[in-house]
């Protein structure tokens, strides 16, 4: 079996555990949508509705659900050690980082859309550039994903793992976070030019961490 | 298996001079930008924090440079002394961080108005900051020597992309912050020449009392180090 073979296989591996529990893709979608509904309460419908605004809190959302969801699939790991088994698999540690982001990252395209689509129904946005803002979020998701899972895995058995892992991926995830607000929110107000730019910014980032997370995941899986 | 915390690299005699360099370094520095430099057109002589505000950014990002370099190279050989030289540097990259955030605070007060703005090159900083305080956090919670380095070692490759994004925040979005003052790409310092002997003598005198730094607390992590090979034997 060759390692994207390899990687598919975690992948879909974690998409079935997803469809059989489906408890870190619930929490991801509740507590996104719970943060599109607290926006108009906290900014007022007026200001919600900028691009700005709605584009930030879209984002923020976005990642607070992506560290929900993958911190649930470590932990479901972990509670019957079927990482070591993976572990133990011929390639299995190189297939692990790979395949673990290649699913987060289509996990976090659904609730990217239901999100998306409850943000833009809720807060009546017009979109300008539909294409390109799903350009943008597309790789927003993208870019999140790989810098999340290398943090999980780096902190897999740390005993403070829920406060570690938001500690280390914050901060390596202000340039994503700062792209994707932009190159949304100039998507949504018709600037092309600048949602193409942020956009080509995240693809960047999403190819340098994985990159990254290829070359050192496999040494640093205890 | 570790057997040995010896450095790779020959041993050079130089420790004892060390302090003494970066004193004297740090003593000229001082007088050049205090006293020797001139006052700015300007802003006066406000200007002269950045003869601390400069160093003290050149050694953040140098500190982290080498935390990533020894990160390979312990993922690379596994050899201790890399992870000694790489908790080494990112503790004195940590200090040199907050007083990089400090001093630029005490310069943007009399020319912004301000102690803080959310401005992209103070957020990158700040970013930077709490990457690093992760990083020694990290550390601190791993109790396994060989996990802790690893672990330590991947945060330290991935974390070396935001030097990059710190310098370049400037050029790529709205700041009120100046350009690059030295490190000009395709182009000389836009400094006064005696303004840029005194900040190169700065940089210098600090990159020398990093240096001093480093070595004794490398020192004090190989001692850690042989306790631990020790109690294992």
């Amino acid at each position: 079996m060759s390692a994207p073979q390899r990687a598919l296989l975690i992948a879909a591996r974690e998409l079935f555990a997803e469809r059989a529990h489906p408890d870190g893709l619930a929490a991801a979608l509740t507590f996104t949508g719970m943060l599109v509904l607290l926006e108009s309460l906290a900014f007022g419908p007026g200001r919600a509705r900028e691009p700005d605004v709605a584009s930030g809190v879209f984002w923020i959302a976005i990642l607070f659900a992506a560290m929900l969801m993958t911190q649930r699939s470590f932990d479901r790991e972990l509670e019957d050690d079927a990482i070591d088994a993976v572990i133990a698999l011929p390639g299995g540690r190189d297939a692990l980082f790979a395949g673990k982001a290649f699913a987060l990252g289509l996990l976090m395209v659904i609730v990217g859309v239901a999100g998306g689509a409850l943000s833009i129904f809720l807060l009546d946005l017009e979109i300008a550039l539909p294409g390109h803002l799903a350009f943008v979020v597309l790789l927003g998701l993208v870019a999140l994903a790989p810098v999340i899972v290398v943090n999980n895995v780096v902190a897999l058995r740390v005993r403070a793992r829920v406060a570690v892992v938001p500690i280390l991926s914050f901060p390596m995830l202000v340039p994503q976070l700062i792209a994707a607000s932009q190159g949304s929110a100039a998507a949504l107000a018709g600037d092309a030019a600048v949602a193409l730019s942020w956009g080509a910014l995240l693809a960047a980032f999403a190819f340098v961490y994985a990159v990254l997370g290829l070359t050192i995941v496999p040494a640093a899986i205890e | 298996m570790i057997e040995t915390t010896a450095s790779p690299f020959p041993q050079l005699r130089l420790r004892p001079w060390l302090g003494i360099v970066a004193t004297a370094l740090s003593l000229l520095a001082m007088w050049m930008g205090l006293v020797w430099a001139p006052t700015d057109a300007v802003q006066g002589d406000v200007y002269r924090v950045i003869y601390v505000h400069v160093p003290t950014a050149w050694l953040a990002y140098l500190a982290f440079v080498v935390v990533f370099l020894a990160s390979i190279g312990w993922l690379w050989s596994r050899r201790p002394w890399f992870d000694a030289l790489a908790v080494a540097s990112a503790e004195i990259g940590v200090l040199f961080t907050g007083l990089f955030i400090v001093a630029g605070s005490i310069w943007a007060k009399p020319t912004w108005g301000v102690w803080w703005t959310w401005d992209p090159r103070l957020v990158t900083t700040a970013v930077m900051f709490v990457m690093y305080v992760g990083y020694l956090l990290l550390r601190g919670l791993s109790t396994d020597f060989e996990r802790r380095a690893t672990r330590a070692a991947v945060v330290g490759v991935i974390a070396v992309v935001d030097i990059p994004i710190v310098h370049l925040s400037v050029l790529w979005m709205n700041s009120v912050h100046q350009l690059p003052t030295v490190a000009r790409i395709g182009a000389g310092p836009a400094l006064d020449a005696s303004m840029g002997l005194t900040l190169g003598v700065s940089v210098l005198a600090f990159t020398f009392v990093y240096v001093a730094l480093l070595v004794e607390r490398i020192d004090i992590e190989r001692h850690r180090q042989a306790r631990v090979l020790e109690t294992r034997r």
